[in-house]
Order: C-alpha cells, then sequence, then structure tokens
C-alpha cells in the first residue's frame, strides 16, 4: 500500500491547512516552554523543600526515644516518600552517572551527620531508598519514589476548547477570504458580454471592492467594444446602401442586355450581404424585442401561407394547439432562414410541428443534405459547404449562423440531420414552457 | 386635361433623388425633388402633391418628423411612403404609426417603388378609409378581437398573439377600415393587392375563408364578415380605435 500525500486541492483547504498546523504548532510550542518552565521550578521547590524536611524530620527522629518514632513516622511522610526504621529492602547500587537529584538533595541535606548508602529498584524507576543509622545506632531507611505533581484535570480540557476555538477562526478566516473570489469566479463564469450585465457589489474588504471594480469596468469594456463593433457593422451596411440605392436605380435605365441582367445579379448579391450582416450582428448583439404571448398554429400558419401567396412551394404539417412565450420577430427569423434554404437546394420545404415534452418545429427538405463531418460547421458565420451551389445561389454563409444564434437566444436549440432517403431536417427545439 | 400625378420626393442624396424622380417622370408621373424638410415645408406652403416619398434618414428633420408633422396640418390627407435605409422591423413599425401609408426598404428597384406609388394611389382613392388609425391610435378593436396595425397581427382577449399573412392582415384591414360597407369581390381584390407586385393571384374567396378561420368565425353563420350574394362581402361589426397597448 502506498501512502502518498496530495496537495489539497482546493484553495480553502489549503488555506485551512496552513493556518491550523502553523497555529497548532505555535500553541505547542508555547504550551511546551510554558510546562517545561513549571515543570523546573516546581522540581526545584520540591527538592529545596524536600531537603528542609529531611533534614528536619532526621533530626527530630534522632531526638526522639527509639520506642516513639514509629509513631512519628506517618506524620513526617510526605507524597513522594516516607520513612521506615529498618535497614530496607535489598537493591541495587546506584549508579554513578545517574544519580537521582533527590538523592543529591538528601545527601546535601544529611549527609555530613549520617553515612549514607543507596540502593535502587530497577523495577520501579527512579524508586529508590537511602540508608542511614541514627545517633542510636537504629536504622531508618527513607523510600523515595520521585514523581511530578499530576496535572490539573481541568487542563486537557482547556486544551480541546483551545484547540475548538482554533478550528473555527480557522475556518471564518479561510471562508471570508474565499466566498469573494468563488462570488468572482461565478460573475465570470456566467458573464456573458449579450445580456444585460450583471454588476458585482462593490463593497466589502479593499482587496474585494478592488477585484469586483475591476471586474465591472471589464464588463462595461467588453460591452462597448461589442457596441462598437455592432455600430461598426451597422455604419458600413448604411452607408452601402445608398450606393447601392444609387447603382440600382442607375441600373434600371440601361437597356436591357446580359450585363444589365449580370449587374442586377451582382447588386442584388451585395445588398443581400450587407442586410444579412447586420441580421447577424444583431442576433449576437441580442434581441431588443419583448417576448410575447402567441398562438403557435396561427403563427405557422400565417408563414407557410406567405410562402404560398408567393407561390412557393412550403407545406405544414401537424398542429400543436400550443401557446407559447417567445419573441415572435426571431422565431419568424427563424423560421424564414431555414425554410429558405430548404427551398434553395430542394425547391420545396415541408414543416412539421410536434409537441411532447418539448415543442420542436422540423424544416424538411429533400435537397442534397451537407455531409455528416460538415453538420456542425454549416453553422458557423460565413461557412459555406464544399461543392455546394451557395455562390451561385448568392447565399451568404449567414443564414444559418443567425439562425442558430437565435434558437439559442429564444432559449431553444438548433440541430441539422440527414433525412433517410435523402435530404435536409433542420429541427428546432422549443421550450414549451 | 387628364389628370397628373404628381410627386414630392424628399431625400438628401441628390443622385437618388434626381434618378427616383426622372425615373417617376419616364413613367408618366410629375415630380419635384426636395433636399429636406425646410424646403419640403416652403414647397408646400403654395402647392399641393398627390404622394410624398419621404426618407427617413435625413440630417436636421428626420422622416419620421416630418411625417408626423404632415399628419396634422393642412396635408394630413396626403398618402406619405417612407424610404427607410435601415433594414430593422422597428423603423418600419415606428413608420407606420407615424402616419406613414407604406414604406419601402432601402436599396430598393426604381419599379417596385412606383408600384408602390400606384398602389397607394389606388388604395387611398378608390375607397378612403372611414377611420384614420393614427400615433395614439393603433389597435383597432373589433368583436372579442384587437389589431395592431403596426405590429401587423390580432390580440385575443387574453392578450395572445395570432399572427396574420401578410394578405390575410391586408384584406382585414381593408374590412376593418370601412366597416359596415358592402364592398365587391374587384374593389377587395383591388385594395388588397400592391403590397407584393407579384402577389399569387388568390381568390378573395379564399382569403375571406382563411380569415374566416383565423378569427374563429363559423362560415355557415359569420359573425365578424358576411357574404352578401351576388355582390360580395361586408364587415358586420363595429370597429373602435384604441390607445396604445400597455
Amino acid at each position: 500500500m502506498s501512502l502518498k500525500l496530495h496537495c489539497p486541492r482546493t484553495l480553502a483547504s489549503r488555506l485551512s491547512l496552513i493556518f491550523l498546523v502553523g497555529l497548532i504548532l505555535a500553541q505547542a510550542l508555547s504550551f511546551g516552554a510554558q510546562y517545561y518552565e513549571r515543570f523546573q521550578s516546581a522540581r526545584s521547590t520540591m527538592l529545596s523543600n524536600m531537603q528542609n524536611d529531611v533534614s528536619t524530620s532526621i533530626a527530630i527522629l534522632d531526638r526522639l526515644p527509639a520506642q516513639e518514632r514509629l509513631a512519628w513516622l506517618p506524620r513526617l511522610a510526605r507524597t513522594n516518600y516516607d520513612y521506615r526504621l529498618d535497614d530496607g529492602d535489598p537493591g541495587a547500587p546506584l549508579d554513578a552517572e545517574e544519580v537521582p537529584v533527590a538523592a543529591t538533595s538528601i545527601s546535601s541535606a544529611i549527609g555530613g551527620a549520617h553515612p549514607l548508602s543507596f540502593s535502587r529498584f530497577p523495577a520501579e524507576k527512579k524508586h529508590f531508598q537511602a540508608h542511614l543509622r541514627l545517633s542510636d545506632g537504629s536504622p531508618l531507611t527513607i523510600d523515595v519514589r520521585p514523581a511530578m505533581p499530576p496535572l490539573s484535570p481541568w487542563l486537557p480540557g482547556v486544551l480541546l476548547g483551545q484547540l475548538a476555538l482554533l478550528i473555527a477562526c480557522t475556518w471564518l478566516a479561510v471562508r471570508i477570504a474565499i466566498r469573494p473570489l468563488a462570488r468572482l469566479a461565478n460573475a465570470v463564469e456566467s458573464l456573458d458580454p449579450n445580456a444585460h450585465p450583471v454588476m458585482l457589489d462593490e463593497h466589502g474588504p479593499t482587496e474585494v471592492a478592488y477585484a469586483a471594480r475591476a471586474f465591472n469596468a471589464m464588463q462595461a469594456r467588453i460591452a462597448a467594444y461589442l457596441k462598437e463593433r455592432m455600430q461598426l457593422l451597422a455604419a458600413i451596411s448604411h452607408d452601402l446602401q445608398t450606393p447601392i440605392t444609387r447603382m440600382k436605380l442607375r441600373a434600371e435605365f440601361m437597356d436591357d442586355s446580359v450585363e444589365k441582367d449580370k449587374l442586377w445579379n451582382d447588386l442584388g448579391e451585395m445588398e443581400h450581404l450587407v442586410r444579412e450582416g447586420v441580421a447577424y450582428a444583431r442576433s449576437i448583439h441580442g434581441s431588443t424585442e419583448e417576448s410575447r404571448r402567441i398562438d403557435l398554429d396561427s403563427f405557422l400558419d400565417s408563414l407557410v401561407f406567405d410562402y404560398q401567396d408567393m407561390g412557393k412551394d412550403v407545406q405544414l404539417s401537424g398542429k400543436s394547439a400550443a401557446v407559447i412565450d417567445t419573441r415572435p420577430q426571431a422565431l419568424r427569423r427563424v423560421l424564414v432562414n431555414l425554410t429558405d434554404n430548404a427551398l434553395k437546394f430542394a425547391g420545396a420545404a415541408q414543416l412539421q410541428v410536434d409537441t411532447d415534452d418539448s415543442l420542436s418545429i422540423k424544416i424538411l427538405d429533400r435537397g442534397p443534405g451537407i455531409a455528416e463531418a460538415e453538420l456542425q460547421q454549416v453553422m458557423q458565420p460565413f461557412y459555406r459547404v464544399e461543392n455546394s451551389r451557395n455562390r451561385s445561389t448568392g447565399g451568404t454563409g449567414l443564414g444559418l449562423a443567425i439562425a442558430q444564434q437565435l434558437a439559442m437566444a429564444l432559449g431553444g436549440s438548433l440541430t441539422l440531420s440527414n433525412r433517410e432517403g435523402g435530404g435536409l431536417c433542420a429541427e428546432l427545439k422549443l421550450p414549451l414552457r | 386635361m387628364e389628370h397628373v400625378d404628381h410627386i414630392l420626393i424628399v431625400d438628401d442624396d441628390r443622385e437618388i433623388r434626381e434618378l427616383v424622380g426622372n425615373y417617376l417622370k419616364k413613367n408618366g408621373l410629375r415630380t419635384t425633388v426636395v433636399a429636406d424638410g425646410r424646403q419640403m415645408r416652403s414647397f408646400l406652403e403654395a402647392n399641393t402633391v398627390d404622394l410624398i416619398v419621404l426618407d427617413i434618414m435625413m440630417p436636421g428633420d428626420d422622416g419620421l418628423q416630418l411625417c408626423r408633422e404632415l399628419r396634422v396640418g393642412k396635408h394630413k390627407a396626403t398618402p406619405v411612403l417612407m424610404l427607410t435605409a435601415r433594414n430593422d422591423e422597428t423603423d418600419r413599425i415606428i413608420g407606420l404609426e407615424m402616419g406613414a401609408d407604406d414604406y419601402l426598404t432601402k436599396p430598393f428597384a426604381a419599379r417596385e417603388l412606383l408600384a408602390r406609388i400606384n398602389a397607394v394611389l389606388r388604395r387611398t382613392r378608390m375607397l378612403p378609409p372611414n377611420l384614420v388609425v393614427s400615433e395614439s391610435g393603433r389597435l383597432l378593436a373589433f368583436g372579442r378581437w384587437q389589431l395592431d396595425t403596426s405590429a401587423r397581427h390580432l390580440l385575443d382577449k387574453d392578450g395572445t398573439l395570432v399572427a396574420l399573412s401578410g394578405a390575410e392582415y391586408r384584406l382585414l384591414r381593408v374590412f376593418l377600415d370601412h366597416p359596415q360597407r358592402v364592398l365587391s369581390r374587384d374593389q377587395l381584390l383591388n385594395l388588397t393587392q400592391g403590397r407584393e407586385a407579384d402577389l399569387f393571384d388568390r381568390s378573395i374567396d379564399l382569403l375571406v375563408s382563411r380569415l374566416r378561420q383565423r378569427l374563429l368565425d363559423d362560415a355557415r353563420e359569420p359573425a365578424y364578415i358576411k357574404t352578401v350574394r351576388s355582390e360580395g362581402y361586408v364587415f358586420s361589426l363595429p370597429v373602435e380605435i384604441l390607445g396604445a397597448s400597455a
């Protein structure tokens, strides 16, 4: 099993980790230093107390008559050591290198008055005994079990509380630091220069406010660029319309000839391109048209009748009996572009309406269709299918791009597919409600 | 002497107005060309014309403003045909709301302009409408329907939009402009045609039956468009002009 440490992925977990580890280490260091200091001072206090105690106790026992000594023993006993009136237990001699500090203080307390000998008991760490003889020759043993006074029972509780406080503060700090970042990321992701800009709140800590202001300014700049592009397109197209109008008018004064017809066709193509260019720019820029509730059947009927009245072969099949909320001019434009396309390549178009969970309007033709590999690309602006008759029929390569843009703007989707038995199927799906 | 229609052309582009003027002259019309609103006003002080061709995009007073001005002055009955330079639906709608009788998008062919001029003249001469739709009142209410004359669709009682084909709208508009008046098939055909010069010659009867369907009118017991045996049709309900919809 290989344990590999991974750097945490999120900024939040990284920050939390750094904060937590750092704070816990710092806390542990300061606790350790304090504990050590306390240990040292407690020990020296204890030792000097012990020194005084032991010399006093020995002096008391020395002076007492032998028969009274036993009664005094419990009164002289302390937590860490007591006195016994015997030769003690047999043990190993003390290591010269590892003389316990307590033994040294006992020696310095009574070493002068009474000869001392020590023995230790490896079974119990730090346990040792000091043996001596009182002035009357009777034996005395000091049994020492050094131990630090126990920690207060509330200390672990306080430590746990501190840890909890650390975690809570870390969480809060990281949250405060991360939240504006997440908000900014959300705003950037949902940034749609075509829609109305959603301004970020410019309040909060200095850095956050600065980032929000920078983001809002960037949004405004993008919108301005797009608007400029639109205005440029509109200006070019407007300025082109005047010379095209003049040329068309002049062409009408020419005598009928092949040249006149050709000129007329070229002018028609230019005019078409100018119009489609503006329409495409508008479709990208989003529409100001309001959404209306429309009766779909009459909408499609009227569209098809308009084609039929111009002598075009356009048929409608299916009834939806649906009333939908949509932008009628945009929807009409999508359907007109798709139908014009079908008429151009197949000479006839069939509209088919289906409703199940969503609304589907199919525009079907029996034309040459589009190679599978190119089905996606044809919806890109200015893309022309290889070997298509597009050029000769005066297409701009924008019709499908406009249709797709508008379909998306209507909350729907446009997909192209080849039909069984030849021909193209353009399916527009729209939400029903 | 036979009356020759006098057309006033207002366009800031010298070449366009002269080319248009010459073309119309060549086709038997009398024309006057002016460059802007100031010249138009001074010409109309002393003269009357049969139709005004008005460019929308002009420096100074634009076409929409001039059209609005014409509609309240002494020339309010003179038909106006707008030339719009933009391929934009809103321009068309505003133009028609301002009281223009028709519009044409630049670039246009001169012969199309001629056809439109003739159609507008025929329409306004043959049967002057009983009702004048204006900027403030563009909704025509009848029965349980309303017709939006700028967006060219019907609205039902709930405000749901019911679309009309071009021919259906024109026919309904003719009926609503002349309510409770018997119109012959010839009159209807003449008044309905003209927007598209190459309109497929559909019979009026078929168009009327389509319109009845659209209005949910029972063909056997029609409430809106009644058949008058051997004479034609009559729109039998009163029509009311409403203010702009909210």
